[in-house]
């Protein structure tokens, strides 16, 4: 008993420190495993995004000249540039004699864009505050309304929705690009979920009081929505700034057309001017990914309760 | 005098019941003002397109003379000996075909993988989720420049492991698998996090329970995450298949169809016959026709993809 007492005394400590090291090599193994796959991942969907910027700001030989063999240079610039972009915003005499004027079309983007967002967030919240708070007899009818047209498919509708435009007789301009688009039937769903958030008694008592429905809307159930109203002005904003078939089939004046198609028309022509491409794909996607980037917390949000909620 | 005190009550009765209706009435239709701008909108931009398009489908219809003599049901029969269409279907529905499952067991696996909060984790997400944040213009651009055929990034990365040249956009049979894989890229963020958020939102207890029971990893990921993931799986393919169905933009950027029709997906062929050949009635018959193809498939694959319970 003693024997086997001290015997065991005796073993336990170095097996112990065996299992121990074993352990640690696991851990750290395990721990580089996941470093090396955290990197392959981050590149695979990175490595274009790098490969564009840095692509935009070099001289147009070297984009090709580090090609082979992949080294680091065929991504990093050995001259640094800003020709390209004097390029695409018309600044330099190559740019003025090709007729380029992003800068302009980076404005239509943003007119179009925030036409888009201010309109949407008056117009849908009244109507999610429709919705969510308001009395009216056969209100579901009306909610099925709006939601049918969530599952009328966009892009098939485009031509339809060209047809009704020109017979508006506002094909071409700046109108075409934001009116379509001033009530979403996803902002308002997503947005009829915040407000039911918000408790009723604030805005009983306020309508007892003799507030207007307005009043009610403007002090008590905006100030509240705040998060919510910011996600779904992003994800709108993503959504317009993005857009390219709308705008390509309704804008044919270059001077009102936004920059997604832009840059389309400059590539699809002739793929020789690789670094004004990849400058002006910059510039249509870079302001964008800083935006979402530091509001991703909203936006995650907003997409994954359309599959929660939805 | 009876009659007297009876009726006056009452007459004073209905002027207060007017009044009250009259309140009702004006704080239901100050009520409708704030729905009012929405319906209009629907109304004009959603549903009366649709049926300007069904109206359209029946007649000659081109961008340059408008409309024209009605034809009746001629477009949706020039449509069944259309092999173009019928090619454009089978085109698009490969593409379907290819990218939803594709993409939906990538971002489950990415989900899984990243659901713990270990450092740089979020890092990864980030870096996930920035393709779905582009437009897919610029991402089109972007691949389009990197299959290039000689001076294409892809050239150089398959030039590491000693594979020479190779053509993917201009050759018929490998153009759709690389606007499939670059579609995936760019849309792979939108299920990964939708995937994720139900992730998190099975309790923890759950997957002690299967522990407990003696359950393998394997075990708790097929009897506890998937059956619980069901409904937000069955979302995320449903909007999947039904937003790639309408693919458009990489077709029009990267191969205009081509070669050999072998990406000429059904919205793409709309787009050709309604603003390249200027005939927007067979366009519009053509828009018809998609649009009921997709409403089935969504309501086949919500009733198939239902749990049964």
């Amino acid at each position: 008993m003693a024997v086997a007492e001290q015997h065991r005394g005796a073993i336990a400590p170095s097996v112990r420190a065996e299992n121990d090291t074993l352990e640690l090599v696991k851990r750290v193994a395990n721990l580089l495993l996941r470093g090396v796959l955290y990197a392959i991942i981050s590149l695979i969907f990175l490595v274009p995004f790098i490969w564009m910027i840095f692509g935009s700001l070099r001289r147009e030989t070297e984009i090709f000249q580090y090609l082979f063999p992949l080294n680091w240079h065929t991504f990093f610039p050995i001259e640094w540039t800003l020709q390209h972009y004097e390029d695409i915003f018309g600044i330099s005499d190559a740019g003025k004699r090709a007729g380029l004027n992003f800068g302009r079309n980076l404005l239509n983007s943003f007119i179009v864009s925030t036409g888009v967002v201010i309109s949407s967030l008056v117009f849908n919240t009244m109507g999610a505050y429709f919705f969510a708070r308001l009395k009216f007899p056969k209100k579901n009818w009306l909610l099925a309304f709006v939601l049918v047209t969530l599952f009328v498919p966009f892009e098939v509708t485009m031509v339809p929705l060209y047809i009704v435009v020109r017979y508006l007789n506002i094909q071409n301009t700046y109108w075409a690009m934001i009116v379509p688009w001033f009530a979403s039937p996803f902002v308002i769903f997503a947005l009829i979920q915040y407000f039911r958030d918000i408790p009723y008694d604030l805005d009983e008592a306020a309508l007892i009081d003799g507030a207007s429905y307005l009043h009610v809307l403007r002090t008590i159930i905006v100030p509240l929505a705040v998060p919510g109203l910011v996600t779904v002005s992003l994800l709108e904003f993503q959504f317009i700034w993005n857009l390219f078939y709308w705008p390509l089939i309704v804008v044919q004046d270059a001077d009102i057309q936004v920059l997604q198609v832009v840059i389309s028309s400059q590539t699809t022509q002739e793929q020789t001017f690789w670094g004004r491409t990849f400058a002006g794909s910059a510039l249509a996607s870079v302001p964008v990914i800083v935006i979402f980037l530091a509001l991703q917390r909203y936006y995650v949000r907003g997409v994954a309760s359309t599959g929660i909620k939805g | 005098m009876a009659t007297v005190t009876t009726a006056a009550p009452s007459a004073q009765q209905s002027t207060a019941t007017r009044r009250i209706f009259n309140w009702r009435t004006r704080q239901m239709l100050l009520a409708f003002l704030f729905i009012l701008p929405a319906i209009i909108n629907f109304t004009v931009f959603r549903y009366i397109p649709i049926a300007a398009s069904i109206r359209a489908s029946f007649y000659e219809y081109s961008l340059l003379r408008g409309l024209g003599d009605f034809i009746g049901f001629d477009a949706y029969i020039r449509m069944a000996s259309d092999d173009t269409f019928w090619k454009s279907l089978q085109v698009t529905s490969l593409f379907v075909l290819y990218k939803v499952p594709l993409q939906i067991v990538l971002s489950l696996a990415l989900a899984v993988f990243l659901t713990r909060e270990t450092f740089g984790a979020g890092i990864v997400r980030s870096a996930i989720l920035t393709p779905m944040v582009t437009s897919v213009i610029v991402a089109s651009i972007i691949w389009a420049m990197m299959y290039h055929s000689q001076q294409g990034l892809i050239q150089s990365i398959l030039g590491v492991f000693g594979i020479p040249r190779q053509t993917f956009l201009s050759d018929a049979s490998r153009a759709l698998p690389a606007v499939t894989v670059m579609m995936i890229w760019k849309d792979l963020g939108f299920s990964f996090i939708i995937l994720l958020a139900g992730l998190k939102a099975i309790p923890a207890t759950y997957y002690e329970a299967a522990l407990v029971d003696g359950a393998n990893a394997w075990e708790a990921f097929r009897r506890v995450t998937i059956p619980l993931l069901m409904p937000v799986l069955m979302f995320v393919v449903v909007t999947q298949a039904v937003f790639s169905f309408q693919v458009f933009v990489p077709v029009y950027q990267m191969t205009r169809g081509g070669p050999l029709d072998a990406t000429k997906v059904l919205v793409y062929y709309i787009y050709q016959q309604g603003f390249r050949f200027q005939d927007m009635g067979y366009a519009s018959a053509l828009s018809v026709v998609a649009l009921i193809i997709m409403i089935v498939i969504s309501y086949l694959l919500m009733r198939w993809l239902r749990p049964q319970t």
